[in-house]
């Protein structure tokens, strides 16, 4: 209370000066941004979209030319026909290999700051090669990418047309590939609908979960903004993935991301769970966090949360009102960083019914794709040498 | 056959032929067996199991001896070489046995370190093995046996870094043995093609020492195998190559530059020089040369009578050299008594069925990474 004060009225002092330099000041209490229709894709000054490049971008997703062995391609683990992602709590990995983490769809994915569950990725540009060339993903390499597109014609073609160079390179692929999936847009949800006005869009049902949603069950505490996300990370205590006690290859994993990710040798020895955001900061409190999902498509992207702990919305919203769970983050076993957002909801069952009710409303029909004929390579030209 | 008999036999050989031909004396006495290695038994033993399992590629497909087969003198039999999947090779498998003894490996010969380089290389590179050796760490961490193995050789718990002494103590165990030139059973037609190789053909020039190997690059004139650049899953393979080694203009070039990678001369003398194979164990490792192209000794032979390939950085020292037919059949005959016993017993194979899926570690909530 006594900071509070303090606070403001070193504001007030300073007003007068950002008041007078025209800067916009900046709301002191904790309100949450309001959820709302989904707007306009931003799009990077520096890859702009071109209908050349989304179209090059879609035929690359689906190439698994792109993965080390030429097996696995962004579509493997990204299945259009799984939620553009992948529908097991764990997703699949390179061949040989299993992944450590729930496949997040693609659809939306544009809206986001950053990637991957911990924020590791600034962009889809970034995003891109991390997965390609992960070694328990795509395992691919960039020179073996660039030389084996310079032996597609049809990509040298494209490539030339949007880049302008003679020969693909290798960091235009992932351009490609952002542009395509800035195209995966999902904005036409009875959400959405009845943000823009049309107040049938929604049942009765959903509208008590909405409010729901934004009241009793607090949801929007996290879950806010057209994006349904606020794009910070907490620990809400979800369980372990229970391949890491039960597979031989989930637990090579494992380890192989406490390595990879460079934690400490006293770590790697005692850690069982995921670290989450630890892995970026080292910082011990931000052990066992995650990034808030949004929550549009759900409809498709079973299971949920990281681990993919969850395999329907009843199961999400009955932990959400136990209070969420506990892990070794929050135990003390690692450290104790369960948010203090979350708390024994009380919700009664019809009040369970009327918020899943309304999470279902945040997915509209399904995106379906046609899977591209890829083309082929072609020997170079002989030259005399 | 102790080596100091076979060695007179040489010396008098070589007096006698001398005085009539001689282009290049060469003292017999630089020939001879190859010197068995001491071995860590343990090391090479986990080593061999290394050596044959699959797990120690990225997708868990090939093993070392997917391309070095024990039947096939370590090398694979292939003009070129197989590749990691979605890959094929630009260049002939190399034989390994022996290999322990080079001066540098590869047919560029750009690791001139150790084989503990070359594995690395070998296990990691995009188009050989694709593995990130952190996760083959972890592969190896699974296995119970080999998690006794590394702490029974001593290495205490499996590493990379240990694979990478392991894997080549079980190469020095490869060593040729049993040859009729080593236990001095040649016949006389081997006999005459042995004088030839010291005199008339001149190939001990560089064909020399108990591998019959100078360790260095040459340009012989080698045609290329034209494979490569019409199949593009080899071309590919190659681009990939040059590109990383700084090779210029590696989209344009039709060609295998050989140990320029290494020495990047900028009037280009170095392009097409390759490292002399040794001719050890010849009769298991057909076809020939950096890219297969010779498919019989007969052929090599017949190449070297013709004074090599066309190429305009050839070695002044390769000439043609006037053979008879008998003296070409001689020669083979020779190459052929350099071959001995084939290296496909337990002692140099991994023969137990390799359990290649991970066993889970039960407890694992109370078990130390």
């Amino acid at each position: 209370m006594k900071m509070a004060k303090t606070l403001s009225s070193v504001i007030i002092a300073t007003s007068f000066g950002l008041a007078a330099s025209g800067l916009v000041f900046p709301a002191l209490a904790d309100v949450n941004p309001p959820l709302a229709a989904l707007g306009p894709v931003p799009v990077p000054t520096d890859n702009v979209q071109t209908a050349a490049k989304i179209e090059l971008g879609k035929l690359l997703f689906f190439d698994s030319r792109i993965g080390g062995d030429a097996s696995v391609s962004c579509a493997d683990c990204h299945a259009p026909k799984q939620g553009w992602g992948f529908n097991d709590p764990i997703s699949r990995g390179y061949p040989g290999v299993i992944h450590w983490r729930n496949s997040q769809t693609v659809i939306n994915s544009a809206y986001l700051g950053k990637l991957f569950w911990t924020g590791s990725a600034k962009s889809l540009e970034a995003q891109a090669p991390s997965a390609a060339l992960g070694a328990v993903s795509g395992n691919g390499e960039r020179d073996m990418v660039e030389a084996r597109l310079a032996f597609i014609p049809e990509y040298v073609k494209r490539f030339k047309e949007v880049f302008g160079d003679d020969w693909p390179k290798v960091n235009n692929v992932w351009k490609a590939m952002a542009a395509f999936e800035r195209t995966l847009i999902h904005d036409n949800t009875p959400f959405d609908k009845y943000m823009r006005g049309d107040k049938k869009a929604l049942s009765a049902q959903q509208v008590r979960g909405l409010k729901l949603f934004q009241g009793k069950a607090n949801c929007i505490e996290c879950h806010n903004g057209p994006l349904l996300t606020d794009q910070k990370y907490y620990n809400l205590g979800l369980p372990r993935v229970e391949e890491w006690s039960e597979n031989g290859m989930a637990q090579i994993t494992f380890r192989y991301e406490q390595y990879a990710k460079g934690v400490t040798e006293k770590l790697y020895r005692t850690i069982k769970d995921d670290a989450g955001l630890y892995y970026r900061t080292k910082q011990k409190s931000d052990m066992g966090k995650f990034r808030t999902p949004p929550l549009r498509y759900t409809a498709y992207t079973a299971p949920f949360m990281h681990g993919g702990s969850f395999f329907d919305f009843d199961e999400v919203v009955e932990f959400y009102n136990a209070g969420g769970g506990k892990n070794d983050f929050t135990d003390g076993t690692m450290a104790k960083n369960k948010t203090k957002l979350l708390k024994p909801l009380g919700l009664s069952d019809g009040e369970k019914e009327d918020l899943v009710a309304f999470l279902e409303s945040l997915s509209g029909p399904e995106i379906k794709i046609s899977t591209p004929k890829l083309p082929r390579y072609a020997p170079l030209p002989a030259m005399a040498n | 056959m102790n080596r100091i008999k076979s060695s007179k036999i040489a010396w008098c050989v070589a007096l006698a032929v001398s005085a009539a031909v001689v282009a290049t004396p060469v003292l017999a006495a630089e020939f001879g067996a190859v010197k068995p290695m001491k071995i860590n038994a343990k090391k090479a033993a986990l080593g061999k199991r290394l050596f044959f399992d699959p797990r120690l590629s990225g997708d868990a497909a090939i093993s070392c001896s997917t391309c070095h087969i024990p039947k096939k003198g370590f090398g694979d039999g292939l003009a070129l070489a197989k590749a990691y999947p979605g890959s094929d090779g630009f260049r002939n498998t190399p034989t390994l046995i022996n290999t322990s003894l080079k001066a540098s490996w590869f047919h560029d010969g750009r690791i001139g370190t150790n084989l503990n380089d070359v594995t690395r290389e070998s296990i990691t590179e995009t188009y050989s093995m694709n593995m990130d050796m952190r996760l083959m760490q972890e592969r190896v961490k699974q296995d119970p046996i080999y998690v006794k193995m590394f702490k029974d050789a001593g290495y205490g718990e499996p590493s990379n870094g240990s694979i990478r002494k392991a894997i080549p103590e079980y190469l020095k165990t490869l060593t040729s043995r049993g040859a009729p030139f080593d236990s001095g059973k040649m016949s006389a037609a081997a006999q005459r093609g042995f004088d030839l190789f010291k005199g008339k053909a001149g190939c001990a020039q560089c064909h020399s020492g108990p591998r019959f190997t100078d360790d260095a690059p040459h340009n012989i004139g080698v045609p290329e195998n034209p494979e490569i650049w019409s199949n593009p899953m080899r071309h590919i393979t190659f681009v990939t190559f040059a590109n990383f080694m700084g090779i210029e203009n590696y989209m344009n070039i039709r060609r295998d530059v050989g140990a320029h990678i290494r020495t990047h001369k900028a009037d280009g003398t170095d392009i097409g020089k390759f490292m002399t194979p040794t001719l050890r164990e010849l009769k298991q490792t057909a076809p020939y040369m950096h890219n297969g192209t010779s498919k019989t000794l007969a052929d090599v032979v017949d190449f070297y009578n013709r004074g090599g390939g066309k190429d305009v950085n050839k070695d002044p020292a390769i000439k043609p050299l006037g053979l008879s037919k008998e003296e070409r059949a001689n020669l083979v005959a020779f190459l052929e008594a350099l071959s001995g016993d084939p290296l496909t017993g337990p002692e140099h194979v991994w023969k137990d069925k390799i359990n290649v899926n991970y066993a889970v570690i039960k407890d694992w909530l109370k078990t130390r990474n």
